[in-house]
């Protein structure tokens, strides 16, 4: 391993919160209306809690193994192969978490700003930057992440209460607005926009006290849910539970209806842009370099800057996949529900096998003595 | 050397890529974009529908029958005559706007034909006020807010409006305290509801209302007095997408007292009990408070209104507001009068089927058991509104000041 200086737990926690928020707040409002109505904020909630429980089981697997990250102590737990072929599906995964988040953040940018710019090329640029700044190593990793959190947060919290003046509490009554069955299919696919928490386990093995890294994530994933809970209680009050079923992008629209007092500004959705552009960039840098770490570890390389450079292309192919918007976003929900077993099923099922592995071996030993 | 190759390579990559970052492909120069700033939307006449080329689709080849036809007036920005500070004297009388009249199928057919007309690309990023007329918006403005929702230059704190006379004629006024006639306008609705005059109104928010399960929405609904002066003239009220009526200008005050508008903008005369004397009374604030319960099973509204008022002026000497008595009696003839003009004003849209007011809103959020059984949509809720729903208004006046004369 080469010379890095250790992250601290506050570091930790900054690139959690920076690789959650990233595309998916865009949407965001308009998911959870779609399956709670007036409920959203209780789905977005339950969404977050579901996440959190995830993490938290990632993050205490990966307090157990201090040294490794899933994609090498899974051997440890379900033997060397099984092991590898679950690590290429996560790594299968992140490939196309990656490629379908670029390709959401071009989609916006040309239906919403640069109208004329071909898709392609915001795609490219941006994976281009992802995939330069994978090269580095962890510690410019953390940093990066780091610098952007307070440019990330701020904003979207300016926007919010800026806007909350507008809101109408009736829109949020009464707090059940769907039936559970609904509720429930929404709140998966609240929990799937946080599926970058997932790099918390490439992170631990860093950590100078691998030990607070539960801290890491209880914060990483309050700061970043609470930022999305008053992102949709502040859109759907705003614009009332139907007439966000008629917006694709409810957040960016309620940046372009909120003016800073004093005609200022008369809309803020040119700071908001600017600002999503960096989320959206920290998010993919994330998944980036965890794919490229993750086939570093799983092939034992020595180095994972080249591989930086092989994997643009593919990524590419596989943003330009889906054929058109609506299509996309059939896309991105379908592997958000698929990722919900990667992401938490797979590291449950680790963790308890894992439980059980070490309560046989400590039973053993006192079988012995 | 494998590390200055390498540099050289890294350096090379972002040459290529810089020229990218400047995402050069929707650079246009203000100058050589048409700003829209106001759009007129009529009806068209028999005359003018054979106006139309085959631009956007093949005569008698689309759905839509030419009696649905709207004629819709641009006003575009002239780039270098929009006077940036405070005016200068001299300079001939130039126009700062050009009007062009199109007609077309829908209103985005009627821009495809506009554009044919002017060389530079339109962009509608600056519009600020859209007018319908009245016609129009009778007909139904469903099919303008597809197109206005579809597109990313539209502000959602535009202005929408509706008219009495044609749409067209309010991109020719020629207002004398400002420049730009569009900005005049666009600022006058905005301007009143700072003044408490009206609710708060735009686009979006129209929009929200027009979503709604229990609101219908409103709008402004202007006249023009004289040659060049605009009138707001009260509120056009909607039935679902379709506009179904209009109140008089007084009604509007009677509409921010229902909602608690907070800032009050009107004044009503009020008798002075026991004479016959008129004081001229102006509200300064304005609070609310709605309640909704199940009568036997139907709905009934509950408001109190509290205003904040001042006597403005009176119309006789013989009366003396001398002692607090007297003023209590004003008080109370005032709240009375106004109680029966907000309890007329409500039967007036209930006749209409327009829940301007949002009281189904307080149905759904508070007894939704009584909205998911015998409610659910927009239509129902309209005829519950008109048959079914009753209501009781309790007005409170505070008569705090008299101004600076002594009795």
């Amino acid at each position: 391993m080469e010379d890095t200086k250790e992250v601290s737990t506050l570091q930790a926690t900054s690139i959690l919160i920076s690789t959650i928020i990233g595309v998916g707040v865009l949407p965001l409002p308009l998911f959870a209306v779609q399956s709670g109505d007036t409920g959203a904020p209780i789905v977005t909630l339950s969404g977050i809690v579901l996440a959190a429980i995830g993490l938290f089981i990632l993050t205490f697997l990966g307090v157990r193994h201090p040294q490794n990250t899933i994609v090498t102590y899974n051997e440890n737990i379900i033997g060397k192969w099984i092991g590898k072929l679950c690590s290429f599906i996560v790594i299968i995964f992140f490939f196309i978490l990656t490629g379908l988040a670029a390709r959401e953040f071009g989609e916006v940018v040309v239906a919403a700003v640069l109208r004329e710019t071909p898709l392609e090329v915001t795609v490219i640029v941006m994976l281009t930057l992802a995939c330069l700044s994978a090269r580095n190593n962890i510690n410019t990793f953390t940093y990066i992440h780091n610098f952007y959190v307070p440019v990330i947060l701020a904003p979207g919290l300016i926007i919010v209460a800026l806007s909350l003046k507008n809101g109408n509490i009736l829109y949020l009554q009464p707090l059940l607005g769907s039936n559970l069955q609904d509720m429930f299919t929404g709140m998966l696919t609240i929990s799937a926009l946080f599926q970058g928490s997932f790099v918390m386990t490439m992170i631990i093995p860093y950590m100078k006290e691998p030990k607070k890294a539960m801290k890491a994530s209880f914060w990483g994933i309050f700061v970043s849910g609470g930022l999305y809970l008053l992102i949709v209680i502040a859109t759907v009050s705003v614009f009332g539970p139907e007439e966000i079923k008629q917006i694709l992008w409810p957040t960016l629209e309620l940046a372009r209806t909120t003016a800073v007092p004093g005609n200022i500004l008369q809309r803020l959705d040119v700071i908001f842009l600017a600002v999503w552009v960096t989320a959206v960039f920290t998010t993919i840098f994330s998944s980036y370099y965890f794919t490229i770490n993750s086939i570093k570890e799983v092939f034992s390389l020595k180095d994972h800057k080249m591989l930086s450079y092989f994997i643009l292309p593919i990524v590419f192919i596989l943003a330009m996949i889906p054929q058109n918007l609506i299509q996309m976003y059939e896309i991105i929900q379908f592997i958000g529900k698929i990722g919900l077993i990667i992401t938490i099923f797979y590291p449950g099922l680790l963790l308890l096998i894992d439980i059980w592995l070490s309560w046989r071996r400590k039973k053993s030993v006192t079988q012995q003595s | 050397m494998l590390h200055n190759n390498h540099k050289i390579a890294l350096l090379l990559l972002i040459f290529l890529l810089l020229p990218l970052l400047s995402g050069c492909w929707d650079s246009k120069e203000i100058d050589k974009r048409a700003n829209i700033l106001a759009i007129g939307i009529d009806e068209a006449k028999t005359k003018e529908q054979k106006h139309e080329d085959e631009i956007a689709h093949f005569k008698n080849k689309l759905p839509i029958s030419n009696e649905k036809m709207i004629k819709l007036t641009a006003q575009i920005a002239v780039p270098g005559r929009i006077p940036l500070g405070p005016e200068q004297g001299g300079g001939g009388p130039t126009n700062p706007v050009l009007v062009i009249p199109v007609v077309g199928h829908t209103i985005d057919d009627a821009l495809v034909n506009l554009q044919q007309e002017v060389s530079n690309p339109l962009f509608l990023g600056h519009l600020r006020i859209i007018v319908l007329n009245e016609k129009v918006a009778r007909k139904g403005t469903q099919q303008i807010n597809d197109f206005l929702r579809r597109n990313p230059q539209i502000r959602r704190t535009a202005n929408l409006v509706v008219s009495k006379e044609h749409a067209s004629s309010y991109m020719k006024v020629n207002p004398k305290l400002e420049r730009i006639p569009s900005l005049y306008l666009a600022d006058m609705i905005d301007n009143l509801s700072g003044l408490g005059k009206f609710p708060p109104s735009f686009i979006g928010l129209f929009w929200t209302h027009l979503s709604s399960k229990g609101q219908d929405a409103y709008l402004p609904y202007l006249s023009i007095k004289g040659k060049d002066n605009i009138q707001l003239n009260g509120l056009a009220l909607f039935k679902g997408e379709r506009m179904a009526g209009k109140t008089s200008p007084l009604e509007i005050g009677d509409f921010m007292s229902v909602i608690g508008i907070y800032k009050g903008g009107y004044g009503a005369f009020s008798m002075v009990p026991g004479t016959d004397t008129v004081v001229m009374i102006g509200t300064k604030t304005r609070r609310s408070r709605i309640k909704v319960y199940l009568k036997k099973g139907k709905p009934h509204v509950l408001i109190r209104v509290r205003y904040e008022c001042e006597i403005d002026e009176k119309q006789s000497q013989k009366v003396y507001i001398a002692n607090s008595g007297m003023v209590k009696k004003i008080e109370k003839e005032f709240s009375g009068s106004v109680e029966e003009s907000i309890k007329s004003f409500i039967k007036k849209t209930q006749s209409k089927e327009s829940d301007i007011f949002g009281f189904g809103e307080y149905f759904r959020a508070k007894l939704p058991k009584y909205w998911k059984g015998r409610v659910r949509t927009k239509e129902n809720w309209e005829k519950i509104f008109k048959n079914d729903l009753t209501f009781n208004v309790k007005v409170d006046t505070h008569l705090n000041r008299v101004g600076m004369k002594a009795k």
